[in-house]
């Protein structure tokens, strides 16, 4: 099924019998736990394009099947994006994808991720129901945030049909410094750059160097690239060198096997230890880590609570979710509530329910 | 009876000086700041520690009896309201600062600690909390968490949902768990972020973990003078397109002025019709070359006065900060109104305030973060002079003009008990029942701060007002089936 209109998706939740799969482009298809094969499949790209966008208010309202890509492109022209630099958007990644996974790229440094992007959600429940929540102002407090709750559902607690997201303006320049060390050496090197309160955009260690990447006035950027060396030995980037930079902490993601791990920053050198390659953004404690089996996973989640599969090898019985932590009680009465006959997403969130 | 037996249970576990039941004592628990709403509570409770709180909310559910957390009780929506029959539990006493881990740069610290004392304990390492609500000095930050508080500076560094990392709570039947980690990943559903906001109906908090940040390097303030409000939105409007991101941008309008030029010797204009504040940080490059931009943006202001250091730049804030009380010497009542508008009708949202006052007979001062277009009309009256009712009516109409224009009823001081009745005109009935679907999922006995967010027959009428169709929705810009 692949509907076009609210109303068409409301219908096609509501009258299909059984278990139901939500697929956008399919970036994140092999993330959590696998799919029910039994499921009927809802495909959200036919829900695509903007739906209100008035730049000077800096908000903008999409349907959830929008390709984050194509809607950059768009606001590009005016100046403006999306704060939001996932891996898989170059992919094809959309918008409704991108909360349901609570995916972020390097930008979680400074602007976090769809959690505090999103400003409103329509969604369709299991039974047809329609709702609403937040609105078109990125300040508001009214009501219960259903956009956050639905960040990391995974497709199992409703279908995201629009997503109101806050934009900001596009910086004129960027520069990155790129200070060589390792995962012991990022974490000092991390507070350097931070207590020169230089205000980096992203701060990522990948591959064998911190990046820090300034945004803003073009001599601000350069200064506050030299002034990064005064302290941290290191270099600027050119332009070719930094998209190249930004490449490699891309690739992670594509690694056979990767995870998502959030950790108090200073624990990021044990992280490093059991990675086959790693990209983290260092100071808030997000790892996106390349492991090479199972060993490694079970090491991490014995260590850590938040640790989320984002993909394995073809046929590999990896399990996607590890002990469960302390709020997976709540997570089964939510979902209970949302969906009390467990019709969305049957097996992503296995074994937790 | 089960009032009597829950009162014995709670002195047995609590200690007799843990519980509060004589009238007296009892009355000084029955609003928050928005006092028009009162109701004595039957027992505040007064826990030492995280499993004195859980013992009391657990008493609490297997009594049936519901139950309400209350902080500093500086809330402006009547969150706090205690039930005639309920339980207060106050967490003045949770009051401890347990680590600041400035390699981390976070913070854990007990509901009870006050928003400005986190920056405090943090200021020996450079480094700060960002959300800065107007009652910082007091208000607390479980509250904070309840309220998803904003501040001044929200404009460029967001809310308290984007500063807290996790929270211990309580849930409505006495068991504790975690929400959040300990970084912004978690695995699963957001249940922190549904949480934070949740106005105390999912639970009560009794730890936070809060994201410190390094305090900026260069702070530029200027104020701003306009001959009108509505020159003063367009330069806000101005600024925000030229791809600036101030670190606040504050407006008062005249009779605002006056007032806290009285109140705190902020050395505003008298005469000017608006006065905006905008302020920006961070490195001193960046920071100098987005001022110049701002001062050049503001072609239309009558007058620009840029501080010259520190002291000043706080005089300033002192005015801001002072607003709401210092318009208490213009009126002898006066109610706070908090809603939000799109941006760019924020000049359309003032004239019509303005109309609307002068219809009601009464005036209304205007102090805001123009920069979210987040409006907090002052609407000024004379209970003894009967006024009352109108003004309470006009405050509600400006909230609901907000949800008219596109905006919220709320930016930042929530729904409470006061516009629980106005949720129906933001809100259809089939979302506001989803809402339900998560309060039900954390308290399906329903006894946790009850009352509050959603409109009831008992409070509202048997009939809410109406739901109008959304602005967007008429236009055809959004759907709803």
């Amino acid at each position: 099924m692949r509907p076009a209109t609210l109303a068409e998706l409301r219908d096609a939740v509501r009258d299909t019998d059984g278990p139901l799969l939500v697929c956008g482009a399919g970036t994140a298809a092999g993330w959590a736990g696998t799919p029910s094969p039994d499921a009927a499949r809802i495909e959200t790209t036919g829900l695509a394009g903007i739906t209100t966008y008035n730049p000077d208010d800096m908000t903008v309202a999409v349907r959830a099947g929008t390709p984050l890509a194509w809607l950059q492109a768009e606001l590009a022209s005016h100046g403006q994006r999306i704060a939001l630099d996932a891996a898989r958007v170059p992919a094809g990644g959309t918008v409704g994808g991108l909360v349901a996974t609570a995916d972020s790229g390097p930008l979680r440094h400074s602007h976090g991720g769809p959690r505090d992007l999103v400003i409103g959600v329509t969604v369709v429940l299991a039974d047809g129901t329609v709702a609403r929540s937040g609105g078109h102002v990125i300040k508001n407090v009214a009501g219960y945030d259903l956009g956050k709750l639905f960040c990391g559902s995974f497709g199992t607690l409703g279908v995201l049909a629009e997503v109101v997201l806050r934009v900001h303006p596009l910086p004129p320049a960027t520069r990155t410094v790129a200070l060589p060390c390792d995962a012991v050496e990022a974490l000092d090197a991390v507070g350097r750059v931070l207590a020169a309160r230089l205000e980096p955009v992203a701060l990522e260690w990948c591959d064998g160097s911190l990046l820090a990447r300034y945004e803003g006035g073009p001599s601000s950027v350069e200064r506050r690239a030299s002034a990064t060396l005064l302290h941290s030995a290191g270099t600027v980037l050119d332009p070719t060198e930094e998209a190249e930079a930004w490449r490699r902490v891309s690739e992670v993601s594509d690694e056979p096997t990767v995870v998502r791990c959030g950790t108090r920053p200073d624990q990021f050198p044990y992280v490093a230890k059991h990675a086959t390659r790693v990209t983290s953004s260092v100071a808030v404690g997000v790892h996106t880590v390349a492991v090479a089996g199972a060993a490694e996973v079970e090491r991490l989640r014995a260590e850590f609570e938040h640790v989320t599969l984002c993909r394995r090898p073809p046929g590999s019985d990896l399990p996607a979710w590890g002990r469960p932590h302390a709020s997976v009680p709540l997570m089964r009465a939510v979902k209970q509530q949302f969906d009390p006959a467990g019709r969305l997403g049957v097996g992503r969130f296995a074994p937790w329910f | 009876m089960a009032l009597t037996d829950l009162r014995d249970k709670l002195v047995a576990d609590l200690g007799r000086d843990g519980v509060i039941d004589d009238p007296a004592h009892l009355r000084t628990y029955e609003c928050d700041a928005l006092t028009g709403y009162r109701v004595v509570p039957a027992l505040v409770v007064l826990p030492r520690d995280a499993d004195d709180v859980a013992t009391a909310v657990r008493a609490c559910a297997e009594h049936g009896v519901p139950f309400v957390a209350r902080g500093a009780g500086t809330g402006l929506s009547g969150g706090a309201l205690p039930t005639a029959d309920g339980v207060v539990i106050s967490l003045q006493r949770l009051r401890r600062i347990i680590e600041v881990d400035p390699a981390n740069r976070r913070a854990v610290v007990q509901p009870g600690v006050t928003n400005l004392d986190i920056s405090k304990a943090a200021a020996a390492y450079g480094l700060y909390y960002a959300p800065d609500p107007s009652s910082q000095q007091v208000c607390t930050i479980g509250g904070n968490v309840a309220e998803n508080s904003g501040g001044a500076h929200c404009l460029k560094y967001g809310f308290t949902a984007n500063h807290v990392l996790a929270v211990d709570v309580v849930l409505p039947d006495g068991t504790q768990t975690r929400l959040g980690g300990d970084a912004p990943h978690q695995a699963g559903f957001d249940l922190l972020g549904a949480f934070v906001g949740s106005e105390g109906t999912l639970g009560v908090v009794t730890a936070v973990v809060v994201r410190l940040l390094h305090t900026p390097a260069t702070v530029r303030t200027l104020a701003a003078d306009f001959d009108s409000t509505e020159t003063a939105g367009a330069a806000v409007t101005a600024v925000i397109a030229a791809g600036i991101v101030p670190a606040a941008i504050e407006m008062m309008d005249n009779l605002a002025i006056e007032a806290v030029n009285e109140a705190v010797d902020a050395g505003f204009d008298p005469d000017t019709a608006a006065v905006l504040i905008i302020e920006l940080d961070g490195p001193a490059d960046e920071v100098e070359e987005r001022f110049a931009e701002v001062t050049a943006v503001c072609t239309a202001a009558t007058r620009v006065t840029i501080a010259r250091d520190a002291e000043q730049r706080a005089r300033f804030w002192r005015g801001r900060k002072a607003a709401f009380a210092a318009v208490g010497r213009l009126s002898p009542n006066y109610f706070v109104q908090d809603g939000v508008v799109p941006r760019t009708r924020l000049g359309e949202a003032l004239a019509r305030i303005a109309a609307m006052a002068d219809e009601a007979g009464l005036r209304v001062a205007n102090v805001f973060h123009a920069g979210d277009g987040n409006l907090h009309p002052l609407v000024l009256y004379s209970e003894a002079a009967g006024e009352h009712e109108r003004a309470e009516a006009l405050s509600s109409g400006i909230a609901e003009l907000c949800v008219e224009l596109g905006g919220s009823l709320s930016g930042e001081h929530g729904i409470g008990t006061d516009k629980a009745c106005s949720m129906p005109r933001m809100f259809s009935t089939d979302d506001l029942e989803t809402m339900q679907r998560l309060r039900a999922a954390f308290d399906p006995a329903g006894l946790c701060n009850p009352g509050k967010i959603f409109p009831t027959p008992r409070l509202c009428g048997e009939r809410p007002g109406p739901y109008r169709p959304h602005p967007l929705e008429s236009a055809g810009v959004i759907e709803r089936l």
